[in-house]
C-alpha cells in the first residue's frame, strides 16, 4: 500500500493522466483513479473536490457543468492546453523518483 | 431516499462562499453522493448501509469545508486583483496610449520647448508636451477609478489604476534614461539636468497631474458615497 505523503504528491499526475483520456466528473474521475491503480491510489471526496478546484485555479483543468443522457446535471473536467503542458514534466519527474528508489532498492538488496 | 442536496447544505451551512458559489459546490458534491449511493445500492447494500458508506467517504465535514474555502478564496482574490487593478490599469494605459497616437498622427501638433540659447527646432527639443493629450487625460483617469472603485477596489488601488499610464514613463526616467546614459556617451551629451526634469514634467507629473484631476473626483465621491450606504446600513 501507498502512503499518505506519496499520494498526495502523485494525486496532480494522477488526475491529470486520466483527464488526458477524456472529460470526466468528480465521482468517475475518483473510480478510474481507483481502478487503474487497482486501489493504491483512491481519492476520498474530501480529497478530491479540493484538489480540483485548486487545479481548476492553476488552469491545469476547466470544470463545466453538462446534463447526462439520464438528465443528471454533473460538472465535467477537462484538461486544458496549460494542463497538457504541465503533464509531461510532473510525468517525467515522477518516473525520475521511482527510476531513483528502483535502483537504490536494487543496490540495498544486492 | 436520501434527499443529498439537503444533507451537502445542512452539513456545509457554514461555507464562506459567495451564494452562486456555494451552490455549485453543493451541487457538485450531491451529485457525488448520490453516485456513489446508488453505485453502492447497485452492489447490494441496504439503502442504510448505502448512507452510511457514502457519508463515510466524506470524513470530517468541517475539515472538506476548510479545504474547499482555501482552495475557493485564493481564486476570488486573483478575480478581485483582475477586477480592482489589472483590468482599469491597462484600460486606462491602452487609451491614453491610443489618444496619444492619435494626436501624433492627425494633430494638433505639440507643444516644442527648445534648448535655452538655441535656435528653435534646430536642436534637440527639451520637452514635447501634447497639451491636447493632457486636456482628454482627466477622462481616461475618471474611467479607471470608475472601474476600479466599482469592483470594490480600495483608495490605493483605484489610485494605482488612475496614474498607471504614466508608469512606463516613469520605468524610462528611472531606469532606461539612465541606462542609456550610461552605455551611449552621445546621448550624455544632449542630457542636462534641466532637460531631464523638464522631460520628467512634460511626461510623468503633468500627465499623473491630469489623470489625477479626472480621477480623484471620481474616487472622492464614490467613496462618500460608500461611507453613506454603509452609515445608513448599519
Amino acid at each position: 500500500m501507498i502512503g499518505t505523503g506519496v499520494k498526495k504528491g502523485t494525486a496532480e499526475l494522477a488526475i491529470l493522466s486520466v483527464l488526458e483520456d477524456g472529460p470526466l466528473h468528480g465521482y468517475e474521475l475518483s473510480r478510474r483513479i481507483e481502478a487503474q491503480t487497482k486501489g493504491s491510489l483512491s481519492f476520498s471526496l474530501a480529497a478530491l473536490y479540493p484538489m480540483l478546484y485548486r487545479m481548476e485555479q492553476r488552469r491545469w483543468i476547466r470544470g463545466a457543468w453538462e446534463t447526462s443522457s439520464n438528465g443528471r446535471r454533473r460538472r465535467c473536467y477537462r484538461l486544458t492546453s496549460h494542463g497538457k503542458k504541465k503533464l509531461q514534466p510532473l510525468r517525467a519527474e515522477w518516473s525520475e523518483l521511482f527510476s531513483a528508489l528502483r535502483d537504490l532498492t536494487k543496490a540495498s538488496n544486492g | 431516499m436520501a434527499d443529498w442536496a439537503r444533507i451537502v447544505r445542512e452539513r456545509l451551512a457554514g461555507l464562506a462562499l459567495p451564494d452562486d458559489d456555494a451552490a455549485q459546490v453543493f451541487d457538485e458534491l450531491a451529485s457525488h453522493l448520490e453516485e456513489d449511493y446508488q453505485s453502492l445500492l447497485g452492489e447490494g447494500c441496504s439503502e442504510e448501509d448505502a448512507v452510511r458508506r457514502s457519508l463515510g467517504g466524506v470524513g470530517d465535514w468541517k475539515v472538506l469545508q476548510r479545504k474547499i474555502e482555501s482552495s475557493r478564496k485564493k481564486e476570488r482574490m486573483m478575480n478581485k486583483r483582475v477586477t480592482q487593478f489589472w483590468f482599469p490599469a491597462f484600460l486606462t494605459l491602452s487609451l491614453s496610449m491610443v489618444l496619444l497616437a492619435v494626436f501624433e498622427i492627425f494633430g494638433p501638433k505639440p507643444w516644442v520647448t527648445p534648448m535655452p540659447g538655441g535656435p528653435r527646432l534646430r536642436m534637440t527639443p527639451l520637452a514635447v508636451v501634447y497639451i491636447s493629450w493632457l486636456i482628454f487625460l482627466p477622462f481616461i483617469g475618471a474611467l479607471g477609478a470608475y472601474l476600479s472603485n466599482r469592483a470594490g477596489g480600495r483608495s490605493r488601488t483605484v489610485f494605482s489604476s488612475i496614474v498607471f499610464p504614466v508608469f512606463p514613463y516613469v520605468a524610462f526616467f528611472v531606469i532606461g534614461l539612465p541606462l542609456a546614459l550610461i552605455l551611449d556617451d552621445q546621448v550624455a551629451h544632449n542630457i542636462t539636468i534641466p532637460a531631464f526634469f523638464v522631460g520628467l514634467s512634460a511626461w510623468v507629473i503633468f500627465p499623473a497631474m491630469a489623470l489625477l484631476a479626472g480621477g480623484w473626483p471620481v474616487q472622492y465621491f464614490a467613496s462618500r458615497r460608500l461611507g453613506a450606504t454603509q452609515v445608513s446600513g448599519s
